[in-house]
């Protein structure tokens, strides 16, 4: 080979060689800027299910786009693409915190991955890589070095702090007002719906017809079911001293059980013990439309007395209730559902709202330990009603002087995380 | 014997009650862990529970077929329409369909539960009416403001009662029946509504409250 054609061969292999590099990966190995003090660690306050990444953001970052690629450190497949997202989208004080668990600001970048996105079967502890890349028009201009981080549990989520004093405050308010209700009696306002349940038990005793009670279709972990259980235990000690009867249809068999304690219990007390029948409570369906069907037939033939609905409920509301006025029975009907509100309002003789029915039980059994928790719930509204004024005149006042720091601490006191 | 009946249970509700609360401040995994082992044990508790749902509803209508109560025949629908789905779902396994054809279980879904469901979730629509009728009769100052409520709220999503608006009212340029409509609807509905839920919130808590520390005791049985 003469001298010339290797000089041609050798220069041809120096200009080559870039170029088929970059066709064949599609990406210039040039070393980009570097995105400095980009940082990776686990997110704080989380189950371990998340890596927090952050970096500092830039006033010229306006056009750009950032994309994040991670993989585990131990695999040898090519980064993945992680997140995606235009310049300032994502800056720290987005993050969902409030003031006292996050001090970052609108001057850093602060994204969540969560690791299950970079590999399904990494877990608390696998280590995981992260590489920034920042885009305009397309073009990559920066990139970060390789962050590598593990994510792990923690043992407190020091967001929830406001929940937590709150329910520690409204604890020592609970023992402070029951240590009270020991030296002396309480005023209660009248309930006119539990006020009736005499005049109702008295009817069906006059009749001689049977009365219904409902306890909703909230299984025995609900509260509502369980207040629905202390108003059933008053009611049933109340029929068992008139000597009437009591049907107790269930939706589910859980609540059957506890029900059928309850009632046999609230016999016993009232001295009636040789009154009470296992089959007072019975099981009907676990089925919304089917056990609805069902009681409305026994209502239908048997016309009680009286019938009351104390519980959760859904659309059978009006299916149970309109059938108890169409047999004429003394309808009573309590719920915290407040969709189902309207319907018991206007198809029933006396409805209690929402907190009455956690109420009832206490009025109805007239011992003090629980009247005087009623009392809590009473500052607890006052409370509520102090806050949401006060509260609205600082933030509207806050506003009018741009103390914007202000109100979102405010807004973070009484916000849930 | 009051250790068992009392003590011991309250102790196991003061001591779950306060660790299921703790499981929400407390993201670690053994907070995790331990609720869903809880609600493992929810489901096996359900499971038995349902064996004795199951026996009481039985033995109810068998009671009442045998002592010929009144409207005994209903309950041999319970015996039949039992059997009509237990049977074939032991022999299709519990599979509604198999290779895109419906099992004998599938098939009493489909048109036997289904229709019954929906027929009485349509029976609704009528008892709606009923209820409405009643309701709008004006006893009290209450009453006639929930009737014009109504009526607004009627008349603004038929599309004859906004062309009759438009038509009476529409010249004045203020509103139309929308605006009102969605004024209604966000502003004394909503206040309302948020009313009665702070309540409701505050009477869980407490009543919570009083299951956790022992103070209500009436779902176990007095002592």
């Amino acid at each position: 080979m003469k001298k010339t054609e290797l000089l041609l061969a050798f220069f041809s292999f120096l200009f080559l060689c870039p170029g088929l590099s970059f066709a064949l990966n599609g990406k210039s190995n040039i070393a980009l800027p570097l995105i400095e003090d980009a940082i990776a660690e686990d997110m704080p306050y989380d189950s371990g299910g998340d890596i927090l990444l952050r970096w500092p953001a830039d006033e010229d970052d306006e056009g750009v786009v950032y994309e994040i690629y991670a993989k585990t450190e131990s695999s040898e497949n090519e980064w993945k693409l992680a997140d995606s997202f235009k310049a300032f989208e994502k800056t720290a004080d987005k993050m969902r915190m409030p003031f006292w668990a996050w001090s970052h600001g609108s001057d850093e970048y602060a994204v969540k991955i969560p690791i299950k996105s970079v590999d399904g079967d990494a877990d608390i502890g696998t280590v995981l890589c992260f590489k920034i890349k920042a885009f305009r028009d397309g073009k990559p201009i920066a990139e970060s070095a390789i962050l590598c981080a593990s994510s792990d549990d923690n043992w407190f989520n020091l967001p929830r702090l406001n929940g937590l004093l709150m329910v520690i405050l409204i604890t020592a308010a609970f023992f402070m007002t029951m240590s009270r209700a020991k030296k002396k009696g309480l005023f209660i306002r009248r309930i006119a719906g539990l006020d009736a349940i005499d005049e109702a038990i008295g009817r069906a005793t006059e009749m001689g017809k049977p009365i219904y009670y409902s306890t909703g279709i909230n299984g025995m972990s609900s509260v509502n079911t369980i207040a629905s259980l202390s108003i059933l235990g008053e009611v049933s000690k109340k029929v068992a001293e008139y000597d009437s009867i009591i049907k107790v249809p269930h939706y589910d068999p859980i609540v059957m059980s506890v029900a059928k304690e309850t009632v046999k219990q609230s016999y016993i007390e009232a001295g009636r013990s040789d009154s009470y029948h296992d089959d007072a409570n019975f099981f009907l369906s676990s089925d919304q439309f089917s056990y609805a069907a069902s009681l409305d037939g026994m209502i239908e033939r048997e016309k009680p007395a009286a019938c009351f609905f104390m519980g959760y409920f859904l659309a059978e509301s009006l299916l149970l209730t309109e059938v108890g006025a169409s047999a004429g029975a003394i309808q009573i009907a309590a719920t915290d559902s407040e969709s189902q509100l309207p319907f018991f309002f206007t198809s029933c003789d006396y409805t209690l709202i929402g907190e009455e029915l956690y109420a009832a039980g206490a009025y109805l059994s007239k011992e003090p330990m629980l009247l005087s928790v009623l009392k809590l719930q009473d500052f607890g509204k006052l409370f509520m009603m102090l806050s949401v004024l006060i509260g609205g005149i600082a933030i509207a006042l806050a506003a009018v002087f741009h103390c914007d720091g202000f109100v979102k601490g405010l807004l973070d006191f009484f916000t849930n995380y | 014997m009051l250790i068992i009946k009392k003590y011991i249970p309250l102790a196991i509700v003061t001591i779950v009650g306060l660790l299921t609360l703790a499981t929400y401040y407390v993201p670690a995994k053994a907070s995790s862990a331990y609720l869903s082992t809880l609600n493992q044990w929810e489901v096996i508790v359900s499971g038995f529970a349902f064996l004795l749902g199951l026996i009481s509803l039985l033995m109810t209508h068998y009671k009442k077929i045998a002592k010929r109560v009144d409207g005994w025949g209903y309950s041999l629908f319970v015996f039949i329409g039992f059997f009509a789905v237990v049977i074939p779902g032991i022999i299709s396994h519990g599979a509604q369909a198999k290779d895109g054809v419906l099992t004998s279980l599938g098939w009493a879904f489909r048109y036997l539960y289904n229709p019954l469901a929906a027929t009485m979730f349509a029976v609704l629509a009528f008892y709606i009416v009923s209820t409405a009728f009643r309701s709008f009769r004006i006893k009290s100052v209450q009453a006639f403001v929930l009737f014009i409520a109504a009526f607004i709220l009627i008349l603004g999503n038929v599309p004859a009662g906004q062309m009759l608006w438009d038509a009476m009212l529409g010249w004045t340029g203020i509103c139309g029946i929308g605006d009102i409509i969605q004024w209604i609807m966000q502003v004394p509905s909503v206040a309302a509504k948020r009313g009665i839920m702070i309540g409701i919130t505050i009477g869980a808590a407490v009543t919570s409250l009083k299951i956790i520390f022992g103070i209500e005791r009436q779902y176990m049985g007095r002592d």
